[in-house]
């Protein structure tokens, strides 16, 4: 028997089994499909989360609030010390009034608390658009000199969330990867424990296709490819509904809009989606190959003599 | 064919199950291996396909050194042999045909090879006429020959057979003892586990005793001048009692799924 037509009997006769038990069958297929999901989404999340923070970084300023009583000259004095510095891409002061039509604009039903007394509540202050190659030590020295600078409440500084947003991401990409090597090992498990009930549902074939002399190969090649068309299933499953998932968030209304944008903005790229679908394929074989090591099998084909 | 030196079968118990056994089966010889449950028959019969392994001595068959052959050479050494059981190990979810033919199917045969080669080991055994039958839709004496055309399909030089009536009434151990002989008779060397006296000496061929792991007895009877089995033997050896017809026409074009 040639390659090509051992491949061809192991796929006919993995298919056949699968139609055969295909409940046990859709168990490992969707124990391998969450642990693909759950891992998948962690990893999108991160991914998302950090186009975002990049994105982020790009528009990253820092904030110079005055207080109320500070003047012409001492926004003049803060705005001097940022023109002409190298990671400087623009100086914008934002007078009381703009302040609080950019809130207005920003949150319409808020609106009303500018109103109470006719005049913004909002402080002056002066904004300084980090250029992407800023000097992150120079910034920040500029910024913290600014603190103490007269008339100045506060300083803002971008770069402190966007640090804590990448921290984040990191850590929503390590949890990813925890939990998805936690969850894929329990699927291979789980694709372990199905192969080898199917080793038992065919333990009387196995017996005799020992007994008329074929090799370990042919007998273990189609559970193999059936423990991998389970893990392929599982995988287009996951990258399915991550799909449909990413889909759902980014038609969600405006009042969810940032969680959409933070989270679904971007899906994998069909390389990565076929990586993900091969990891599952990958883990199915595992399973297979784990749960059919030569002791396991002796154990199913002794079965199959006894019984037989 | 078969030719044992010295074998020995101890378990880590201590229990043996042979002891120092030798004896040298030619080619083309019917023996009939008894003696009590427990004797050691089945111990004997499984190392000739390498199912065990003796603790000491050497076996030969076909000029094969089975107790050193190492673990990926036994499938090949089974594609020799011709096995048969007590139970039949038939598949019952499987037809007559496709249990037939999981050696071809493993040999690379394509469908319609193996349906050459189903309806001809199935027309030796008589049975060419229910291919597409399953299982359990026979008698115990045809899913026995279903067993015997399974184990001759790859036209062995040696047929081994552990109890092969044990499950059936007199008259289905007859007609598969008939087919047996029918089979040596055609030079397919054959070695028969039975504990049943009576038939052993009413055929009349050579006889290995075993008692307690031991062979105590190697010895050639002559068949009763008025044994039936022998008698239609000797006017008619060919069991084949299909017509000569071609498979198409069996199978009504279907192809063997193995």
């Amino acid at each position: 028997m040639t390659f090509t037509q051992a491949l061809a009997y192991f796929f006919r006769e993995a298919a056949v089994s699968l139609a055969r038990s295909w409940k046990v069958s859709m168990l490992a297929v969707l124990t391998i499909a969450v642990s693909l999901f759950i891992g998948g989404a962690f990893l999108l999340t991160g991914s998302n989360l950090a186009s975002l923070a990049e994105e982020w970084r790009g528009e990253a300023r820092v904030v110079v609030y005055f207080e109320p009583t500070a003047g012409e000259a001492e926004r003049r004095a803060v705005r001097a010390a940022a023109d002409g510095q190298p990671w400087a891409r623009e100086v914008v002061e934002v007078s009381p009034a703009e302040a609080a039509e950019r809130f207005r604009a920003s949150f319409p039903s808020l609106g009303d608390l500018l109103e109470s007394d006719g005049a913004s509540p909002l402080p002056a202050s002066v904004e300084v658009l980090l250029a992407p190659e800023a000097d992150a030590a120079a910034v920040s020295a500029w910024a913290e000199g600014q603190r103490g600078a007269p008339g100045v409440d506060m300083v803002d500084d971008d770069r402190d969330w966007l640090g804590q947003l990448e921290a984040l991401t990191t850590l929503v990409r390590g949890a990813g990867l925890v939990l998805g090597a936690v969850l894929l090992a329990a699927a291979i498990f789980t694709i372990a424990s199905v192969i080898r009930l199917t080793a038992y549902l065919y333990h009387e074939e196995i017996a005799v296709m020992r007994l008329v002399g074929a090799t370990e190969f042919f007998i273990r090649g189609p559970f193999y490819v059936e423990g991998m068309l389970q893990g392929l299933l599982g995988g287009v499953l996951a990258v399915l509904g991550l799909y449909a998932g990413s889909q759902a968030m980014m038609t969600q209304d405006a009042a969810t809009g940032l969680l959409s944008r933070a989270l679904a903005p971007g899906f994998f790229s069909p390389r990565e989606a076929v990586a993900l679908v091969l990891l599952g394929g990958a883990a199915g074989l595992l399973g297979s190959l784990l749960s059919l090591r030569r002791e396991k099998l002796d154990e199913v084909a002794e079965v199959g003599q006894a019984e037989g | 064919m078969i030719q044992f030196f010295h074998v020995t079968k101890s378990y880590p118990g201590g229990q043996t199950a042979l002891d120092d056994v030798t004896f040298d089966i030619p080619r083309g010889q019917f023996v009939f291996l008894t003696g009590a449950s427990g004797a050691g028959k089945t111990t004997l019969l499984k190392m000739i396909f390498r199912e065990e392994v003796p603790s000491d001595g050497q076996i030969l068959v076909n000029g094969r050194n089975v107790a050193s052959l190492p673990r990926g050479k036994i499938p090949y050494l089974r594609r020799t042999l011709g096995v048969v059981f007590q139970d039949f190990r038939l598949i019952p979810r499987k037809t007559v045909a496709e249990n037939v033919t999981y050696l071809p199917r493993v040999l690379g045969h394509d469908a319609k090879s193996r349906k050459n080669l189903a309806y001809q080991a199935l027309r030796r055994v008589g049975l060419a006429h229910r291919t597409k039958a399953f299982p359990t839709e026979l008698s115990g004496g045809e899913q026995q020959r279903v067993a015997i055309a399974r184990a001759l399909i790859n036209e062995p030089e040696l047929l081994i057979a552990d109890e092969p009536t044990g499950n059936l009434d007199p008259d289905l151990s007859e007609e598969i003892l008939r087919l047996f002989l029918d089979i040596n008779r055609r030079g397919t060397t054959l070695l028969i586990a039975t504990h049943d006296r009576e038939l052993i000496q009413r055929t009349g061929r050579r006889v290995l005793t075993l008692n307690q792991g031991r062979l105590v007895g190697d010895e050639s009877l002559e068949a009763p001048a008025t044994v039936p089995i022998l008698r239609e033997l000797d006017r008619e050896p060919d069991l084949d009692r299909e017509p000569d017809r071609e498979p198409a026409e069996v199978d009504d074009g279907q192809e063997v799924e193995a």
